[in-house]
């Protein structure tokens, strides 16, 4: 809301109609001055001339008198005295009359008789000899000057006479118009003052509109200051201007106070407020784009889609002295003014709920999706190799569990869990690969890796084994709800005729008890011939992520006693795992060498004299005993100089020692140095042995020798 | 899920008790997860907490390693009720940790002691237990995080 506008438009109508009555008062108050003025000319003239009217009687008096007295021979000085002075008091007066301003004709024809009697008055006033002489014959009479005196006195008194009265007449006419002007002007002056009342009226009426419109206004502007106060108060986004040296203005939203946990905003520059908060690279990134923010041609849209604040992870307090990580949201809006862009408005949300329920979210569906994948990829899998799978795999990791929870508190017995923790997860993630259960498979990769991890640290402790058991909690429960699904479709099956056997057995697995604590016992395994299927598949998979092609042939598998099924099972997964990644060549590599594009594989399991054979032979690159040197060498296993000494048979024995691999990377399939080394563990624990033969460029082949099955059995009982 | 912070903090609490009250650190065995029944020793500080997660957090402690903390902490008392407020003081410290952690996320509860070999221990069924065996001298206690 703004009243800038309206304000300024009530502020010039204020000083336009202030302005207006003012120059009308002062119009008023000036004529009233210059009428009053007027007046009191007129007044004074009438006043003046009404103290004319009787001069002409007056002088008339004075010259009879004075008439009289030089008649009968009385002092006539005093009659000449009195006239002299009412006749220059006359002068005096009819002059400054006409010396006012007064231009009535009355006084001018009252001037023009005065004029007329000048003359005649003039030769009496003059006289100032003696008019009379005495004798003592005669006594007094008139003397020569007295005698001419004597008839200028009648010829004034003969005047005097005759126009004393036109005199008087004129003189009374003046005051009469004079007493009308003085009459008008006093009405006029009433008029003028009656309407510099009106005008200060309406000057005060319109003062007190103004008044009232403009406390109504402040009231208004009052009313939305304190709704944007409440506004800012209430509202859950933190808002701020920011100037064009980039500082915060001195508003700002309560939210962002909660947000900072800090109130001294005012002239903070939007660096500083970000300073402790985040990583140098990120303040020094948001930095930037403030600084682009105000550059007019930049568009605003598309600054918007490349602001990097838009989900910025913050460490700050807690409240409770501690710290916690939050996520907020920056969004910048240019405030334009008349010269380009005034301010930029900053809202910062706290989207940490959201971020949050996204993760939960996204966890939540690429779970449904790995489930669907899951179950799909379970639908071609036999049920029973299923369970029969889990349950190794539940087993696996209660060894691992038991791994874990062997006392430990030096470096050394850290370490020497390491081995067997590796042992373990990659017989159950070959197994998981071999089923294509990748979910299982990824979980327990990234489990080997922790414990690959822990064997790069030069001092390990307990810490070094928090991220282990939390995976390993994470996998259980990923296996169980394996179980779960694969009841569920196990169940879905049942209407398909001869899986109810199956469904039964998934289902009495899936509920049947724990084993007791402690280090848990294999479970038996059936024979291997099932395995077929599974192996085809895991070559072709391998064939698929390697970008190579394998035709496996297996032959004799269904002869493999039960004793020694898992420890064929393990053997041949490993060594499928091998001939994939480090045998068969890629087809180009192949080609070049006049080999088919298609790798062979064979295995082949058959009863001899005193026992059985397993022969596993690929024809892809074979083995070179310096590359194996070199490999050993820099996985330090063996030292320049022990490599030196070491013969072709020798050299070859490396491959059966733990942590060798000649993979640089660590994959899915390879690399750990885990595989070869669990497989002669497995032969030799059954009394057997293992060969190997290899020409470079040609084949490599494994001779696995096991002793009959039922020396095993009594061995075993 | 239990994230990886959620785990160290309570770890981090107990440990800096040892260091602080008996100015010698303690170290974490081989943290392994809970089968069977709970495994307590004669002494042990409860503390239950809600909010983001549901459940119990204790630590269980042995008589004799109670006893070498009291005698380094220059106590002389070796009473039944002075093991229950060192236990307890322990679960507090590991309860302060939490609080300052995890803030507002997580109400915990004031701790609670408990004593004997089989004590009724609160357990959540379905909640896995972690353990994280707590190694100070040549004594072993155990911290025991059972959380959903």
């Amino acid at each position: 809301m703004t009243f800038s506008g309206t304000e300024r438009r009530r502020q010039l109508v204020t000083a336009g109609i202030g302005t207006a009555l003012t120059l009308v008062m002062g119009a008023v108050l000036i004529m009233g001055f210059r009428l009053a003025t007027h007046m009191r000319a007129s007044i004074n003239a009438l006043q003046t001339a009404s103290a004319l009217q009787a001069y002409p009687e007056e002088i008339s008096r004075q010259i009879n008198s004075l008439r009289d007295r030089l008649e009968v021979r009385a002092y006539s000085g005093q009659a000449l005295a009195d006239l002299q002075g009412t006749v220059t008091r006359f002068d005096q007066d009819l002059k400054q009359l006409s010396a006012s301003g007064e231009r009535s004709p009355q006084l001018g024809r009252a001037l023009l008789l005065w004029h007329q009697y000048g003359p005649v008055i003039e030769s009496v006033v003059i006289f100032n000899g003696q008019p009379y002489v005495d004798s003592d014959t005669a006594g007094s009479s008139l003397s020569r000057e007295g005698r001419e005196h004597y008839a200028a006195v009648k010829r004034a008194q003969l005047f005097a006479s005759d126009n004393a009265k036109a005199l008087q007449e004129q003189l009374a006419a003046l005051a009469t118009t004079l007493q009308r002007n003085s009459s008008d002007a006093a009405a006029h002056l009433r008029t003028l003052l009656l309407a510099g009342v009106l005008a200060a009226l309406v000057l005060a009426a319109a003062a007190a509109y103004f008044q009232l419109t403009r406390s109504r206004h402040e009231r208004a502007a009052r009313d939305a200051q304190e709704q944007t106060r409440d506004i800012l108060k209430t509202v859950r986004e933190g808002f701020f201007l920011l100037d064009a040296n980039y500082r915060i203005g001195s508003v700002w939203s309560e939210a962002l106070t909660r947000m900072f946990s800090r109130e001294d905003f005012a002239g903070l520059t939007f660096e500083e407020l970000l300073k402790d908060l985040v990583p140098s690279a990120t303040l020094a990134t948001a930095t930037k784009y403030i600084k682009l923010l105000w550059g007019e041609r930049a568009h605003e849209n598309l600054m918007k889609s490349i602001n990097p604040l838009g989900q910025l992870e913050v460490t700050m307090d807690n409240g409770h002295g501690g710290k916690e990580t939050r996520y907020l949201q920056f969004d910048f809006h240019r405030v334009m003014g008349t010269e380009g862009i005034k301010h930029v408005l900053c809202a910062v949300g706290d989207i940490t709920s959201s971020v949050l329920l996204a993760r939960e979210l996204q966890e939540s569906q690429e779970n449904a999706n790995a489930q669907l994948d899951m179950m799909l990829g379970m639908m071609h899998i036999d049920p029973l190799q299923l369970v029969s799978f889990l349950d190794t795999a539940e087993t696996g990791l209660k060894l691992v569990n038991t791994i874990l929870k062997d006392p430990a508190r030096t470096d050394q017995e850290f370490r020497k869990k390491l081995a067997g923790l590796f042992r373990e997860l990659h017989s159950i993630k070959g197994e998981a690969s071999v089923l294509n259960l990748t979910s299982i498979a990824s979980r327990v990769h990234a489990l080997e890796d922790m414990v690959g991890e822990c064997k790069k640290k030069k001092e390990l402790s307990g810490n070094d084994f928090l991220p282990m058991v939390l995976k390993l909690d994470d996998l259980l429960a990923h296996l169980r709800s394996v179980r779960e699904m694969a009841a569920r479709l196990t169940a879905l099956k049942d209407t398909i005729p001869g899986a109810a056997a199956a469904a039964a057995a998934v289902e009495q697995r899936s509920h049947k008890s724990a084993p007791p604590a402690g280090a848990p016992e294999r479970p038996a395994v059936r024979p291997v011939e099932d395995l077929s299927p599974a192996l085809q598949s895991m070559a072709a998979r391998l064939a698929q992520d390697h970008a190579k092609c394998i035709k496996l042939t297996l032959s004799g598998l269904g002869d493999v006693p039960a004793p020694y099924a898992a420890t064929i099972k393990d053997c041949l997964i490993q060594m499928l795992r091998n001939a994939a990644v480090h045998g068969i060549e890629a087809p180009e590599v192949r080609r070049a060498q006049s080999k088919d594009d298609t790798g062979v594989v064979q295995v082949l399991f058959h009863k001899v004299t005193d026992g059985y054979e397993l022969v596993f032979e690929d024809d892809g690159a074979g083995m070179a005993p310096e590359t194996l040197k070199a490999a050993a060498i820099k996985k330090r296993i063996i030292t320049p100089e022990e490599a030196a000494g070491m013969d072709t048979r020798a050299a070859m024995a490396l491959i059966f020692r733990p942590g060798f691999s000649t993979q640089q990377d660590v994959s899915m399939d390879a690399g750990r140095g885990v595989g070869m080394d669990v497989v002669a563990r497995s032969v030799y624990a059954l009394g057997g042995k293992i060969g190997v033969s290899t020409h470079p460029g040609k084949f490599t082949r494994f001779k696995i020798v096991l002793p009959s099955a039922e020396a095993v059995s009594t061995a075993v009982a | 899920m239990l994230y990886e912070q959620e785990l160290k903090t309570f770890v981090e609490g107990t440990t800096n008790f040892f260091e602080v009250a008996a100015q010698q650190p303690a170290s974490i065995g081989s943290p392994y997860l809970m089968e069977g029944s709970p495994a307590v020793h004669e002494y042990t500080g409860v503390i239950n907490i809600s909010g983001k997660r549901e459940g119990v957090v204790y630590f269980t402690a042995p008589k004799a390693m109670l006893t070498v903390l009291l005698m380094k902490m220059q106590e002389n008392d070796f009473s039944h009720e002075t093991m229950r407020d060192l236990v307890g003081e322990v679960a507090n410290t590991i309860s302060g940790n939490a609080r300052r952690d995890f803030g507002r996320d997580f109400v915990i509860s004031v701790p609670s002691v408990l004593t004997g070999e089989k004590p009724d221990m609160p357990h959540r069924p379905g909640v896995r237990s972690f353990i994280i065996p707590i190694n100070w001298r040549s004594h072993s206690a155990k911290l025991v995080v059972s959380l959903t």
